[in-house]
């Protein structure tokens, strides 16, 4: 960084200007909202806000704003948050973060959603080969926050059983996603009722995410494709129809006992292959 | 605000510590482990292995082996490639190549039980037992999460790698010389068995006491702390068994035991780590060699 740069992101600094990132200073009270990209972070941002905050829907414009992300709000925004602060994080496991709610989502459908997600913001060609970008998806080189398998792990082994981690599956919010919800609010303390419920779930559906969507241009995405949307098919399985099997076999092949274990049907392996996966039982009690 | 100048001050001359904002290049090596698991040893070790000329005791081990937290971010920029970094940081995915050094948490334990004495953090006589359970608990407030969350992030993540050497403290107790030839292969070293035996006996208990005795008041690690205390204590393995209460035992192992049965370690207060182990993740780079 050259004289010019230095003072520029001094100047951002002073008032408070600067993305935080891994210097956010953390709060005791503060809840992350973590997950691997492209696994319904999004849409359980949309869905958290909605119930936090029910007199202001939540949109692509104020979505910052109420479940903010330390790489994309500004400093400011996080110093003047109602607490307790819900924020949005794709980091592998931080021993910092004091209440954690887990997204994870089947690896095979993760794949398929991050590879139209790179086609739309310019990073791949559009019709570029899928088994390469298996391949980067394998190696974790399709996002800065390792592979798929290490990320979960990290968060897996540290935490499960803890009383301050909640972990969801995107599958089971897709089947169910009023009694999914009311786990989120229970975590959070939220006050509920069924009828807020369906209001949160109403309000956060994919026919209003798309429409929002193309009603707002929201800045996140501005060079991206316009023939191609953020909000796919927000639903679980489509790999099974996008995805060639020889790909979703080494996915299975890699990630075969983590995957298992979430409870994710393997398609090309049997589970003797794959082994008795018992939990991590007493270790997964480590407290947060 | 006069704060923030002085660190503006400091960016713009490269005099910050990088933390876990360092600048990673795709040769370095990074020594990875828990506090009090032998770190220092092995920074000794890998120091002597790659830099005998340099004669590596604790006035230039950060500068030779640094810690991303302890050093300036232009003095990590000016280090000869590829760097050996140390690090107590939990599982960071940039890491191209690890060595993560493991111990018995029983002895990590009584290990940061007696530092702790040292730097002043609890008064001598502190009851281990109470001890034991806030770094079970993970109530000691350590930066790095408690050992079971460390060592998990980089066992279960990366513990299928070929990029990823797991060399336990005991081994390298008990087997100095076929470890010491395991991490040479690991980072590309040639080397001989004198050059190990050199590197080992550089890095010995009594010659790193005897160094501590010259230099431990200036090093960052032990200077401001009480001096009659030695920084290298046992360096051994398996004091608890005499040093450890059986409730103190049991605890670590009923919260960790099956972690530690996957990395070697027996248990002895039974009931503990019984379920099926799982397989840590395999992982990318292990897999392309598959394909």
């Amino acid at each position: 960084m050259g004289l010019k740069g230095h003072l520029k992101a001094g100047y951002r600094r002073l008032f408070g200007l600067q993305r935080p990132g891994k210097s956010l200073v953390i709060l005791p009270d503060d809840i992350f909202l973590v997950s691997f990209p492209k696994s319904g972070n999004t849409w359980t941002r949309f869905l958290i806000a909605n119930l936090r905050f029910p007199n202001e829907p939540a949109t692509w414009s104020n979505i910052n704003r109420m479940v903010p992300d330390p790489t994309g709000t500004p400093k400011r925004e996080f110093d003047h948050m109602p607490r307790p602060r819900i924020i949005k994080s794709h980091e592998c496991f931080d021993p910092r973060y004091p209440r954690v709610i887990n997204i994870v989502r089947d690896p095979r459908d993760v794949v398929v959603s991050q590879y139209h997600y790179h086609q739309k913001i310019r990073k791949i060609e559009v019709g570029s080969p899928i088994e390469k970008f298996v391949t980067r998806f394998l190696n974790g080189e399709t996002c800065p926050h390792g592979s798929w398998g290490q990320n979960i792990a990290t968060w897996l082994y540290t935490s499960e059983g803890s009383p301050r981690y909640l972990q969801l599956r995107y599958e089971d919010l897709i089947a169910d996603t009023p009694r999914e919800l009311a786990k989120v609010a229970s975590f959070l303390n939220l006050p509920t009722s069924a009828e807020l419920l369906a209001q949160a779930v109403e309000r956060s559906s994919a026919d209003r995410m798309r429409q929002l969507e193309k009603q707002q241009d929201h800045g996140l995405y501005r060079n991206s494709r316009k023939d191609m949307t953020f909000v796919r098919a927000a639903g679980a399985g489509g790999w099974r129809k996008d995805l060639p099997i020889e790909q979703a076999a080494r996915i299975e092949s890699a990630w075969g006992p983590l995957m298992y274990r979430l409870g994710y049907e393997l398609a090309t392996r049997s589970a003797s292959e794959v082994g008795e996966y018992a939990s991590m039982g007493t270790a997964s009690s480590t407290p947060r | 605000m006069m704060k923030r100048i002085v660190a503006g001050y400091k960016k713009l001359f490269g005099l910050n510590k990088p933390g876990r904002n360092l600048k990673v290049f795709p040769d370095d090596v990074f020594i990875v482990s828990y506090p009090k698991s032998g770190n220092t040893w092995t920074r000794f070790l890998i120091a002597n292995l790659v830099y005998p000329d340099k004669h590596p005791d604790f006035a230039n081990i950060n500068e030779l082996v640094p810690d991303p937290e302890g050093v300036t971010k232009r003095h990590l920029e000016e280090l000869p490639r590829p760097r050996y970094l140390k690090s107590h940081a939990y599982f960071d995915h940039r890491y191209p190549k690890v060595i993560h050094i493991v111990r018995d948490p029983r002895d990590v334990v009584l290990s940061e039980y007696y530092f702790d004495i040292k730097r002043n953090a609890i008064p001598e006589g502190f009851p281990v037992d109470q001890f034991v359970s806030r770094f079970v608990s993970g109530k000691l407030n350590h930066p790095y999460g408690t050992w079971g969350e460390n060592t998990a992030t980089w066992h279960y993540a990366r513990g299928h790698s070929s990029r990823l050497l797991l060399v336990t403290y005991e081994a390298l107790q008990s087997d100095g010389p076929h470890q010491m030839s395991r991490i040479a292969e690991f980072l590309g070293i040639p080397t001989t068995s004198e050059r190990i035996a050199f590197a080992l006996e550089q890095s010995s208990a009594d010659r790193m006491r005897e160094l501590e005795k010259k230099q431990g008041h200036l090093w960052s690690s032990t200077k401001r702390t009480r001096q009659d205390k030695p920084f290298v204590r046992a360096a051994k393995a398996g004091g608890w068994k005499k040093e450890l209460s059986p409730a103190s035992i049991a605890e670590i192992e009923s919260m960790w035991g099956t972690l530690m049965r996957e990395l070697g370690y027996e248990l002895v207060s039974g009931g503990a780590g019984t379920s099926a182990v799982p397989a840590p993740v395999s992982t990318s780079e292990e897999f392309a060699g598959r394909r």
